[in-house]
């Protein structure tokens, strides 16, 4: 346990992320601060995965010049930030159709609580 | 064999929903044909990749000429091209039945409604045809977004039941991302047949268990499966009814496909019922799933109601079918699948015509249907018989296959749970048959005429499906067999 | 109705600094092939000048003012890379497999080169288009305002 927080903190700063971003969504009765949990939540996934991509010494992988034969140690794993990049945006839209229907609802309802909005409707 | 023709699956319902809207903004009549004839052409295509599949073997595609490991690749076998099939038909019945719904009741908000269900039905075929394991997250999301939309398109109630949906779906998803990750860093591949060559040497590690698990939760998330359905019974309640034949046929089937694919072509039938025991304890849920949902529809006045927790249950038998461990429950399984996609999308368009012609939302009501519309009570009477599990209808084979596979494994707590299911289902069922037909009919019952013809057309085809289907059970079960289950299970 | 911020200070760095953003986008999207950039975020960039603007002057200073238009606009976006995705494919190659087009005087990786940068910029305009329309839905003015969701 105790090596885990010495020599990977990051792997502690994505669980207390994902954890944090999903005790907001279940426990706040505000909408809007539900969709905030819901990003934090996705953006500590995203995190998990630039995590995996890094290596010790190593560089961005842009080629500079094609002539030198390139050992993989060299460069940082660009796989992971590429399916991230994937994920950003499915991460956006998704943020994009949820504060639509958050503001359908306030229209709706003219409140952004749950409970009342649950009140209103019985 | 590399082919164009999976290529041609993605890009003809992606067309259209583009399409959709940049032409229907100048005439809003233009939007129905399009998407009618873009699914017809689908479901031709996708026949013919059957065929294609069965015959010579699987067809693989590569997306930018980029080889697998590397690349992306889409395949159609024998399980693939046999759900888009059913998919791309199933759709088209259901887009047919909806058109005088979304005149009534989505009238200004028709482009939109067309548009995101073509976009729907080309994520779930890519969801289906993908062999890459971040395609189908992809794929999972646009669909999922797609029906977020499209469940609270009908502003009232179905926006809160909406906003529930996507909080639940967006978890789902999430972890099976975080899933996805944990397989990538124990083997650095994402293509379904790379991993399932590099996964017996890793198999003991803790990393893959837990990538599993997370895949599983997520996955059981989207599908509903029993305690994680909560949002199943409200977005199958409100959603605006020329869209619940669609959500509920086809919608919650592909995330299940997704863990067939990862539970059995990944990791191998022998792996996950002996090294990883995960068969074992989706066995016990999916009995529970099934025995529950049946109880708890029974106490359920709303029609759509009650086949939402009907819902519940069948994705629970599917659950037991799959995790049996043998080929013929695995059989049986894949069958019942088939039949209950034919089976909700006419019990859900049934429920949409009763109330589009004579507002009937409850059980109680539903006998108005009795005097003049033939057409949707005979629809309603096959269905709910196939529901129940009498003979001739599909639902009963797929049942009776299921029996026998839990026989075969010996496993009598399954076919305790499947025959308890069926007694509960009859149950409501045969109640909602008496209310319907075995009550005297009131006099100052309001005169109904019966419904336009694209509903009647297509809760004909349906019902002609179900029977069709279970009539010709033996040969759908030996294309099962032969093309579908892989040599050595 | 957004109205048009009333200080000096915003009104002028609103002036100078869209087009340096707009100009910021084209160089993002043009090196997406040699460096980190692409459509994705070359398209936010530009919705981010145009929301600027809007609101800093008001909607008379956006530069697509229906929402409808924004759509069009986006689907257009679209169109071209998947159209561009889709000529392989009639032709019996992959989709998005432009490097096998039969374009004379050009080797392969050329063609990749210039497929890559079309299919970039039909990405960026989708996006663009789509980021403002979502600024448009969200700031419940635009034209469609109660018109999708009664």
């Amino acid at each position: 346990m105790a090596d885990i927080l010495l020599y990977r903190p990051h792997f502690v700063a994505f669980i207390i992320l994902f954890l944090l971003g999903m005790y907001i969504m279940v426990v706040n009765p505000n909408l809007v601060k539900k969709l905030i949990g819901m990003y934090l939540m996705q953006t500590s996934i995203i995190l998990f995965f630039i995590i995996l991509a890094v290596k010790k010494d190593s560089t961005i992988p842009i080629l500079l010049d094609s002539a030198t034969a390139l050992p993989p140690e060299a460069y940082a794993n660009p796989l992971p930030h590429v399916l991230m990049l994937t994920a950003i945006v499915v991460g956006v839209s998704t943020l994009g159709v949820s504060l639509a229907m958050v503001i359908a609802l306030y229209r709706q309802y003219s409140t952004l609580e749950e409970d009342e909005i649950l009140g209103k409707m019985k | 064999m590399t082919s164009n023709l999976p290529g041609f699956l993605f890009a003809i319902p992606f067309f259209a929903a583009i399409v959709i809207p940049v032409v229907g903004f100048t005439n809003q009549k233009f939007c129905r044909p399009i998407a009618l004839g873009a699914l017809v052409f689908l479901s031709i295509v996708s026949v013919i990749g059957l065929s294609e599949a069965v015959s010579h073997g699987p067809l693989s595609h590569e997306f930018g000429g980029w080889a697998p490991p590397i690349g992306i690749e889409w395949v159609v076998d024998g399980l693939s091209g046999l759900l888009m099939v059913a998919i791309s038909i199933v759709s088209l019945i259901a887009l047919v039945h909806a058109g005088p719904l979304v005149e009534k009741e989505l009238s200004d908000r028709v482009i939109p409604f067309y548009s995101l269900s073509l976009l729907l039905i080309a994520a779930l075929g890519g969801m289906v045809l993908t062999g890459d394991l971040f395609n189908l997250f992809v794929f999972l999301e646009i669909g999922s977004l797609a029906s977020y939309v499209l469940v609270g398109v009908a502003g009232g109630r179905s926006l809160h039941s909406a906003f529930r949906y996507l909080i639940l779906g967006t978890i789902g998803a999430s972890l099976y991302l975080l899933g996805v990750g944990y397989f990538y860093a124990e083997t650095g591949t994402l293509n379904m047949a790379d991993l399932a060559q590099r996964l017996p040497e890793v198999i003991d590690s803790r990393a893959v268990l837990t990538g599993l698990l997370f895949i599983v939760l997520g996955l059981a998330i989207k599908m509903g499966l029993f305690p994680l359905h909560g949002w199943l019974p409200d977005a199958y309640t409100y959603a605006p009814d020329s869209f619940t034949p669609l959500l509920t046929s086809v919608v919650t089937k592909v995330p299940l496909y997704a863990f067939v694919r990862i539970a059995f072509w990944i990791f191998g039938m022998t792996t996950v019922s002996t090294q990883i025991p995960i068969l074992v304890v989706l066995g016990w849920v999916g009995a529970v799933a099934a025995i529950v949902g049946a109880y708890l529809a029974i106490w359920q006045e709303n029609f759509k109601r009650m086949l939402a927790y009907s819902s519940v249950s069948s994705m629970g038998l599917f659950m037991l079918g799959f995790s049996l461990g043998t080929e013929t429950g695995f059989a049986g399984g894949l069958f019942y699948v088939l039949a209950d996609t034919l089976m909700k999308a006419a019990l859900f368009g049934v429920a949409g015509a009763a109330i589009y012609q004579c507002g009937a939302s409850t059980v109680t009501d539903l006998v108005r249907l009795r005097r003049n519309m033939p057409w949707v009570s005979t629809a309603l009477l096959i269905s709910a018989l196939s529901m129940v599990g009498i003979p001739p209808t599909a639902g009963f084979f797929g049942k009776w296959h299921l029996v026998v596979g839990a026989l075969e494994a010996e496993k009598y707590f399954a076919v305790t749970a499947i025959l308890v299911s069926s007694m509960l289902t009859a149950l409501y069922f045969f109640r909602m048959f008496q209310r319907v037909w075995a009550e005297p009919l009131q006099l100052v019952e309001p005169h109904v005429l019966e419904t336009p013809f694209p509903i009647r057309i297509s809760l004909g085809v349906l019902t002609f499906g179900i029977m069709a289907l279970g009539l010709g059970s033996d040969l759908v079960m030996g294309l099962i067999f032969e093309s579908v289950i892989p040599k050595g299970f | 109705m957004i109205r048009p911020h009333d200080s000096v200070i915003v009104h002028t760095l609103a002036r100078v600094f869209t087009p340096i953003i707009q100009l910021f986008a084209l160089y993002v999207l043009v090196h997406g092939h040699h460096s980190p950039g692409g459509g994705f975020q070359a398209g936010t960039l530009f919705a981010a000048s145009v929301i600027l603007s809007i609101l800093a002057f008001g909607i008379q200073g956006s530069l697509i003012v229906l929402e409808r238009r924004a759509i069009i606009l986006g689907g257009i976006g679209i169109l071209l890379y998947a159209g561009i995705g889709l000529l392989p494919l009639i032709l019996g190659e992959e989709f998005l497999n432009y490097g096998e087009l039969p374009i004379p005087g050009m080797e392969a990786s050329a063609r990749r080169h210039w497929g890559i940068l079309g299919i970039e910029i039909g990405v960026t305009i989708a996006v663009a288009a789509t980021a403002v329309s979502i600024f448009y839905s969200l700031s419940g003015r635009g034209e469609g305002e109660g018109k999708y969701y009664g």
